[in-house]
């Protein structure tokens, strides 16, 4: 291979990283398609950096995507949508009246939440930019200067005020109970924002645990941590923000044991102890909540 | 979910034109490109016609891929990444940030799920960044995660764009230094 200078280097890696302007990618590409050693030097650097996109969390197109790609490629009309294997029957979100127990979903949820823990997956969070940095913090916490060691995830989040809306939006709320039991947290959630908050009611974990709460959806692998729920009455948090309306809308929100300050590894440790479904308690003034 | 020694097996099918192969793939990977073009464009719409094109593209050049250099699942999300990268670029940040439609991206919020299963490679480049300085980290992350341009990054920074210019630059070398390119 011929020798590169460092310029032509550094356009490479900054192609790969994606901070060139339009007009210095069309000379990345044009130098690429007459110079295979310089293609090779960028792909290289495609591969390094594209590990960051593990970390990256896994949303769902929409169902039409797959016959539009069939088309493009030429390929015969597309069959129905794929369904995910084994997706768990999802109960339509608003029909129920509020909180009368859907005593099935306990059980259900315990070998669902069982599954997902066994699943070797390599699709991971939704990841944020920092997040990289949490990790590096997590796996070698000397990496890092004190700055951005990682906060205890108990913290609360403030939630941002909402944008200025002009219709009052949709509003959530789930019941989370045991089987028959009185509701231990009330959940909502804002249709437009995203923000939602969990009030404790009727629960106190053990001297030495956490409840973490977790969103269970079909469209997505395995639980996610929504944060462990602090000891106030409220914890609000703004997470909810990079899941799409519709996985939120007709997600189970479930609460678990953990060790104190929450799962160490991200994924639940008990079956969930209490759960519930969201309901739509104030529609949209105009139409479905923001996507 | 598939192991990377399967999809290298379904790459291989979808290069020979295996229509159902592709479908396979499809389903096992959809979702995690997806999740890495919305991230960059934050637009449902946008993301998903960058998505159709990336798998046409994967599609057609299936026979290119080569498990020497990177897994499956890298090559595929660098063709969508790529190619969501040029549509914001061309399309201009500020079209894209004052659409109506366009995602809050919860730049800073950390996920507890992060640390696991992290391969040897990620752990190595995180290392790497984790050398840089702190303002530099979060540049390169926030450039590779988001997308942002370097006007974005300066304008987060709040920088002059040369300077995030050779911010950018020098923390590519000292990242190559790093991994011993």
């Amino acid at each position: 291979m011929m020798a590169y200078s460092e310029d032509q280097i550094a356009l490479a890696a900054e192609y790969a990283l994606g901070t060139l302007d339009a007009d210095e990618r069309a000379q990345v590409e044009t130098m690429m398609s007459v110079d295979k050693d310089f293609t090779a030097i960028v792909e290289s650097w495609q591969f390094r950096l594209g590990v960051l996109n593990q970390m990256v969390g896994s949303v769902e197109p929409g169902p039409e995507v797959w016959g539009r790609i069939r088309a493009a490629v030429g390929l015969a009309e597309a069959q129905a949508a794929l369904v995910l294997p084994e997706a768990p029957p999802v109960a339509p979100p608003f029909e129920e009246p509020a909180p009368a127990a859907d005593t099935s979903n306990i059980i259900h949820l315990s070998s669902q939440a069982r599954r997902w823990r066994n699943i070797a997956s390599f699709t991971t969070a939704i990841a944020a930019a920092l997040v990289a940095l949490i990790a590096v913090g997590a796996y070698q916490p000397d990496l890092l200067p004190d700055g951005l060691r990682p906060k205890p995830r108990t913290q609360l989040v403030e939630v941002k005020a909402p944008p200025v809306a002009a219709v009052p939006s949709a509003q959530y709320v789930a019941v989370l109970q045991k089987e028959g039991g009185s509701p231990a947290f009330i959940l909502t959630v804002d249709g437009t924002t995203r923000n939602f908050t969990i009030r404790k009611v009727g629960a106190t974990p053990e001297v030495g645990k956490s409840f973490e709460l977790w969103l269970i959806s079909d469209k997505l692998p395995q639980p996610r941590s929504l944060g462990v729920i602090g000891g106030g009455d409220f914890t609000a948090r703004p997470v909810l923000a990079s899941y799409d309306a519709d996985l939120i809308n007709a997600a189970t929100y479930a609460v678990t044991v953990e060790q104190a300050g929450g799962s160490p590894d991200g994924r639940p440790h008990s079956a969930p102890v209490f759960a519930g479904k969201l309901i739509q308690t104030v529609p949209p003034a105009t139409s479905a909540p923001a996507k | 979910m598939l192991t990377p020694a399967e999809l290298v097996w379904l790459i291989a099918a979808v290069a020979k034109g295996d229509e159902a192969a592709f479908e396979r793939l499809y389903a096992a990977t959809r979702a995690k490109l997806f999740g890495v073009v919305l991230r960059i464009l934050r637009r449902q719409d946008l993301a998903e016609e960058v998505i159709q094109e990336a798998y046409v593209k994967i599609w057609n050049s299936a026979g290119q891929f080569n498990p020497g250099l990177s897994s499956p699942i890298t090559w595929m999300a660098s063709i969508a990444r790529n190619r969501a990268i040029d549509v914001v670029r061309k399309k201009g940040e500020l079209s894209i940030e004052e659409e109506p439609t366009a995602m809050e991206v919860a730049a800073d919020s950390p996920d507890p799920l992060a640390r696991r299963e992290m391969s040897e490679e990620l752990k190595r480049l995180l290392e790497c960044v984790g050398r840089l300085e702190p303002d530099r980290q979060k540049l390169v992350l926030l450039a590779y995660y988001n997308g942002w341009s370097r006007e974005q990054l300066a304008a987060k920074f709040e920088t002059p764009v040369n300077t995030v210019k050779t911010w950018l630059r020098r923390s590519m070398m000292d990242i190559r230094e790093c991994l011993g390119l």
